[in-house]
């Protein structure tokens, strides 16, 4: 709520009070981002360039102390130089001054970022064409292809059920995703949660949370499940579960962020509440976004679940693993094949699927 | 008398100054057009009056109250009071014409009822009264988006006849159809104006829809009103203050 005072400010010195406040906030950002630009770009040089490629030690000498010292010198230069208002940062959030300088420190500073990053990519790969074409290397890789492309099919029925376990497991992850994920998608929309302070709060802590989860891989999540319940499919289905929930919920929430608002804006003009509101206006429009998600996802979850097993999630995966333990080339030969063929099958469903529905 | 502006002024979060110190009132059963050039402010002024936006400065007193900063329950209950009808028509492309319909009356609904498609006898009969009028009853059954834009515009107007509004406001109601349409959706205007004594506020483009319908004028320029009187009155002279000097009236019939 606006207090009086505020509303009988004239609107003149409202609008200039704004773009001040605006053009501060994007000079403390620039002072950050210059700060990580400037630390960033000494670190590289110091560590990789220097130390790793020119003096090409073993082990490179590493202390806090040394690093703090890096930094409170990073620091003090790009706090100097985003002060005189030339700097990258600047430029890019608009408080830069507009002249020759700032346009040349731009270029040469953005061109130099580019090159360290990938000499220093470069260096910390351990690129090296040598091993690539090694004649040990190239027998191995030989002896490799030459088992996978002649398969076992002894193990035919075992590798069968395996699949159609992994199958099921993508399969029951999605479904069960399905209403949490739809639930969670209107409460992670921006435009609907947008209103109160108390709604914002709750859509923030949300994608706060659904963030975390995404960010964590479904393979991590496999093994910290199988840890939890136990090796099996059961650990990969809740693993593929946790992970689908998140990723769809972005998604969904995204879709319902894309809707058009005039409808929207139709309902809530006719005093309809919140609820009514979602349920007239927002929802017909994305029914068919939210299934044709849904059913790439279970195809997703198909290779996932792959994947998943092979660090114990149940399923074709973990057939492979053990196989390929035994350096039973022909049998995972075999395996391969078969996901290949599945994975293959489901990607041109999935699409033909998605491709009815629109 | 049921809309009094006062000092209105809108300012968006980007800074633009939209609405620069708007007053006029508004007296039972008139018919006033509001015109101006785009840009001039004519969606922001119907928004803040209805309160889909909130004005940053002045007053908006509907039948005596003032709701400027009304919120929550009594926000939606002025909503309900006031029909609103849209360029682009803003129906819900997936839903039967006669659901578009009823969805006019949310606002007096019963949520539970309202999602579960719960509507009473009264409900429907209302409903189909409200197609009769603007005459296509017999499309009630239709998917909206399979009908043209003066039918869907007009099912637009039967769905706020459903809130049976005090007031009714029209941004640019017949800004996306051909002129013959333009001209009948317009009659259904006039005729919720006659016969109901609906208060219509109305923004228009077009000068001859205007001296036809309109009972009194209002011009933007800019966020400001620079033009009150009578249809008739707006003359070359004023035809050029509004839309500048390079401007030419275009005719329609
Ligand atoms: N949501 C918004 N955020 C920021 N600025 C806006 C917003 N809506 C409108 N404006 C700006 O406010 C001013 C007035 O816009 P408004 O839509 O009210 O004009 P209009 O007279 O209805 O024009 P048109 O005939 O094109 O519909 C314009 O400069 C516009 O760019
Ligand atoms: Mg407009």
């Amino acid at each position: 709520m606006r207090t009086t005072n505020e509303i009988n400010q004239s609107p003149l010195d409202i609008i200039r009070q704004n773009k001040e406040v605006e053009r501060r906030v994007n000079f403390i950002k620039a002072i950050f981002l210059d700060i990580f630009f400037v630390f960033y770009s000494v670190l590289v040089v110091q560590r990789a360039i220097y130390y790793k490629f020119i003096l090409d030690l073993r082990d490179i000498p590493f202390s806090w102390e040394g690093i703090l010292l890096v930094f409170i010198i990073s620091v003090v230069i790009s706090v100097c130089w985003t002060f005189t208002r030339t700097s990258i940062s600047c430029k890019l959030f608009g408080v830069a001054k507009n002249n020759k300088v700032t346009k040349w420190t731009v270029e040469i500073f953005g061109w130099f970022l580019f090159n360290i990053t990938f000499i220093a990519g470069w260096i910390i790969t351990k690129l090296s064409i040598v091993d690539l074409f090694s004649s040990e290397g190239l027998q191995g890789a030989e002896r490799l292809f030459g088992a996978l492309f002649r398969p076992e099919f002894g193990i035919f029925d075992d590798a069968l059920f395996a699949m159609i376990e992994t199958i099921y497991i993508a399969l029951l992850a999605t479904l069960i995703s399905i209403p949490i994920t739809l639930l969670l998608s209107f409460f992670t929309a921006r435009n609907l949660m947008k209103s109160s302070k108390f709604t914002f709060a709750v859509y923030y802590v949300l994608r706060l949370v659904l963030n975390f989860i995404r960010s964590i891989e479904p393979l991590i999540w496999a093994i910290i499940f199988s840890v939890w319940v136990g090796i099996g499919p059961f650990a990969g289905m809740i693993a593929l579960l946790v992970h689908t929930i998140a990723s769809n919920a972005k998604l969904y929430s995204e879709a319902i962020e894309g809707i058009e608002q005039g409808p929207v804006e139709a309902i809530t003009a006719t005093g309809a509440n919140k609820v009514q509101v979602v349920w007239y206006a927002v929802v017909p429009q994305i029914v068919l976004p939210f299934l044709s998600f849904t059913i790439y996802r279970w195809d997703i979850n198909v290779r996932m679940a792959t994947i998943i097993g092979l660090v114990g999630g149940g399923g074709i995966g973990t057939m492979l693993m053990q196989y390929q333990g035994l350096a039973r080339w022909h049998e995972v030969g075999l395996i391969v094949l078969m996901i290949a063929l599945v994975v293959w099958v489901m990607d041109y469903v999935s699409a033909k699927i998605r491709e009815a529905i629109y | 008398m049921i809309l009094k502006v006062n000092n209105l002024h809108k300012i968006y979060k980007n800074g633009t100054h939209a609405l620069k110190g708007i007053n006029f009132e508004v007296e039972k059963g008139e018919f006033l057009v509001i015109i101006g050039l785009s840009g001039s402010g004519k969606s922001t002024l119907l928004r803040c009056i209805n309160r889909l936006i909130e004005p940053t400065a002045g007053t908006v007193e509907f039948l005596g109250e003032n709701v400027t900063h009304v919120t929550g329950e009594e926000l939606r209950k002025v909503k309900t009071q006031i029909g609103m009808v849209f360029q682009h028509f803003n129906l819900i492309n997936r839903h039967s014409v006669l659901k578009n319909v009823i969805s006019g009356k949310l606002g007096q609904l019963k949520t539970l009822n309202s999602i579960f498609g719960n509507f009473s006898e009264e409900i429907y009969d209302e409903a189909y009264r409200s197609l009769e009028i603007v005459g296509i009853r017999e499309k009630a059954d239709e998917r909206a988006d399979s009908l043209s834009g003066g039918q869907q515009q007009r099912v637009a107007i039967a769905r706020s006849l459903m809130q049976s509004p005090k007031l009714l406001l029209a941004d640019e109601p017949v800004a996306s159809l051909d002129p013959a349409t333009s001209n009948s959706v317009m009659q259904f205007f006039e005729k919720v104006n006659k016969e109901f004594g609906t208060t219509v506020i109305c923004n228009l483009h077009f000068l001859s829809l205007v001296r036809r319908y309109a009972t009194r004028v209002i011009a933007l320029k800019a966020g400001e009103i620079i033009y009150e009187g009578q249809p008739k009155e707006i003359n070359e002279e004023w035809f050029k203050t509004i839309y500048g000097d390079e401007a030419e009236e275009v005719e329609i019939r």
